[in-house]
């Protein structure tokens, strides 16, 4: 069995390396993609929105400790603080409605009343951080936020060694457009190898009845579909790591390979192709089922984050983004290799691999392997 | 569908396929209308008819890729309809499905090895290679061959395991005629390694040349079997004396007293010979004008039989 489904790999492979086309869609084109977004906006940083509360003032001005707060938040350089006035009586209805008008990230940050009094008499002190859970990016800025409260805290507690520490973390939460970019790109050639290369070679197999030959010899349907599995693996870890080694030489992106990375790998690798299989059962000849291909990986690549935070989206495609596949696999991507955010990668790897094991299930049930 | 442990039929070792009343339907439409045929060990059977007969439908429930609907089929002693059973015949049958190709970018060496890997043993592929006349082509890519020479791999890929009973469906067609001559001589070096060969065609020259057995189907039936000679014996007709490029002015020449003569759309007139008649007819057309045009005996091929049997001919493609 094991040497069957090593044949098929070899046999994917060999025909995947003498084809240029191949090559060019697989590593080419992604790493043109990463060029030419990473000249145009590759030096600009991607900032999240946060609107913040002062409510702690004296004579309107903030006070000592709230002001080195806000001073160190904003030298983090990952926000765009937008300032709600201090007598503002209902702030997040304010926010709710200032952030939709202005296409901004939900997010509130209130500096309570008496918080310097507090920090000043050694006592604890509370800010308040208001966000939806369900949004992706606010769980990296909750992260940036805590760690910058915890930095704030040792700078005024005295901990000089904790201190630093905890700087140089924020310093790396300095999130670029590239550094966003790159896993998306990573998550878009998962998707569009696994569903091209899944419907292409059962389309184009079955019309040169290569699949009907392999079905008259003791070949199992089941190792057919691992060795596909197997062959995107290769192209999915040869795209993770031609990628980052080009991220990193050409823009200094450094990503962090967990595994949680190795698990969206193998789910993407499930996913995509599952989704593939199935495509290819409803539209049976290859040319249609190439449009298929395309019908569904476009909105996916331009709606789940490929390019730009979802956040920008108006709320209706959130929405539909949200049921994407391709979200789960860029945004845990995004938390394994850029953000440092294991507990979200977590969540999207599991999300990511239940999807893959639904799709991949379903794919190989409605593959027909004999004739009828 | 049953699941038990697999049980060929003893006793008939030397039939290597047996058909019984054999029939699958898709819906109302009939495919394959209970048919009856058997394969001896050795043979190079020939299943005969135009293109929709149920030729391939057959083939393919033989190859365990259908279930019948009717009836019952055994490939080895297995039967076909069992699970358990078609595992055991795929190990132990070839297959070259009709329009096959092989993988584009693998070699032709590339492509006996991958189909070969399927199986627990697998035949040398260079063997292979030298038997389909490609040691030239060996490190060719498959896409890079013309469709003689992708038949020949094709041919190639279904011996790898080297099979008790090979399928070949449909495996000249589309091809020219050298390209077919080129793959019937693999055919023939087959006959002549003792191997037992199913073969499909619409190609009654094809038939003829190369099967001990033909059986004819047509509409899902089988209208006739036997050996070539026996199926033009007996649904053949009669022998034709042709004379070449004759044309309506060689009609008008021809002595009276002959049967009736009919001009053919070469311009060849066709006279039915009935025994004993040759020599007479000869002397007769030795005395008139058309002494010196080209004459020839032509005896009945399987066309004829087609023809007779069916009231239609096949079109060289297929129909």
């Amino acid at each position: 069995m094991r040497s069957r489904i090593f044949t098929i790999i070899n046999g994917h492979f060999k025909s995947w390396y003498r084809s240029k086309s191949n090559i060019f869609w697989t590593i080419a084109f992604p790493l043109l993609l990463i060029v030419l977004f990473g000249a145009i906006f590759g030096s600009g940083s991607t900032k999240f929105d946060l609107y913040l509360q002062n409510q702690d003032l004296n004579a309107n001005a903030p006070t000592y400790y709230s002001q080195g707060y806000i001073t160190v938040l904003n030298n983090t350089g990952a926000f765009n603080l937008h300032v709600v006035a201090a007598e503002q009586p209902d702030p997040l209805t304010y926010v709710k409605s200032d952030a939709q008008l202005h296409n901004r990230g939900q997010r509130l940050l209130v500096i309570p009343l008496g918080f310097n009094q507090t920090l000043k008499s050694g006592g604890n002190a509370t800010v308040q951080l208001y966000m939806d859970q369900s949004d992706q990016a606010s769980a990296s800025l909750a992260g940036i936020v805590r760690s910058v409260t915890i930095s704030y805290a040792a700078s005024i507690a005295r901990v000089p060694d904790h201190l630093v520490l905890q700087q140089v973390g924020i310093v790396t939460k300095n999130i670029r457009y590239i550094d966003f970019f790159i896993p998306g790109v990573i998550g878009m050639t998962l998707l569009t190898t696994g569903v091209f290369g899944a419907v292409n070679t059962n389309g184009r197999y079955r019309e040169l009845k290569i699949i009907k030959k392999l079905a008259t010899t003791p070949l199992s349907k089941i190792e057919w579909i691992l060795g596909m599995v197997g062959y995107q693996m290769i192209l999915a870890t040869i795209s993770l790591v031609v990628i980052l080694f080009f991220g990193y030489a050409i823009f200094g992106v450094t990503a962090t390979i967990d595994i949680y990375t190795v698990g969206l790998v193998v789910a993407a690798s499930l996913l995509f192709p599952g989704i593939g299989m199935v495509l290819a059962n409803f539209v049976k000849e290859a040319e249609s089922a190439d449009a298929a291909a395309n019908a569904i990986t476009f909105p996916m690549m331009f709606l789940a984050g490929t390019f730009w935070p979802r956040e920008t989206l108006p709320d209706i495609m959130k929405i539909i983004a949200n049921f994407m596949p391709l979200t789960y696999v860029n945004d845990g991507l995004r938390d394994a290799l850029i953000y440092a955010e294991p507990a979200q990668a977590l969540t999207n790897t599991i999300i990511a691999l239940g999807l893959a094991a639904f799709f991949i299930v379903l794919g190989s049930l409605l593959m027909n392997w004999k004739e009828e | 569908m049953s699941d038990n442990p697999p049980t060929p039929l003893v006793g008939q070792s030397d039939k290597v396929v047996q058909v019984d009343k054999l029939s699958k339907k898709y819906g109302d439409n009939v495919a394959v209308n209970d048919i009856s045929f058997n394969l001896t060990k050795g043979e190079v059977f020939a299943f005969l008819g135009p293109n929709g007969a149920g030729k391939t439908t057959t083939v393919e429930i033989l190859e365990c890729l259908r279930n019948p609907t009717g009836g019952q089929a055994r490939v080895l002693g297995y039967d076909v309809s069992r699970r358990s059973d078609q595992a055991e015949i795929r190990k132990r049958i070839g297959v070259l499905p009709q329009d096959f190709n092989a993988i584009d970018r693998l070699t032709v060496r590339e492509n006996i090895n991958y189909f070969g890997a399927m199986f627990k043993h697998q035949l040398d592929a260079d063997k292979l290679i030298e038997l389909v006349d490609l040691k030239d082509k060996r490190d060719e890519q498959f896409k890079k061959l013309s469709g003689g020479l992708k038949q020949r791999v094709g041919l190639a890929v279904s011996l790898v395991n080297d099979p008790d009973v090979v399928f070949l469906d449909e495996p000249t067609t589309g091809l020219d005629p050298r390209a077919r001559r080129d793959v019937w001589g693999v055919i023939e070096r087959l006959k002549g390694q003792g191997k037992t060969v199913f073969l499909t065609t619409h190609y009654m020259d094809e038939a003829e040349y190369l099967a001990d057995i033909v059986s004819i189907i047509d509409h899902g039936q089988i209208i006739a079997s036997g050996t070539p000679d026996q199926l033009i014996d007996a649904h053949g007709g009669r022998k034709t004396l042709i004379i070449r490029d004759a044309g309506e002015e060689g009609l008008k020449q021809l002595p009276l007293g002959l049967p009736k003569a009919e001009l053919r759309n070469a311009g060849d007139i066709a006279i039915p010979l009935h025994n004993g008649e040759l020599t007479n007819i000869l002397m007769s057309i030795g005395q008139s004008p058309l002494r010196d045009k080209e004459i020839e005996v032509r005896r009945p091929t399987l066309d004829d039989v087609f023809l007779n049997l069916t009231g239609h001919r096949v079109s060289e493609e297929g129909n």
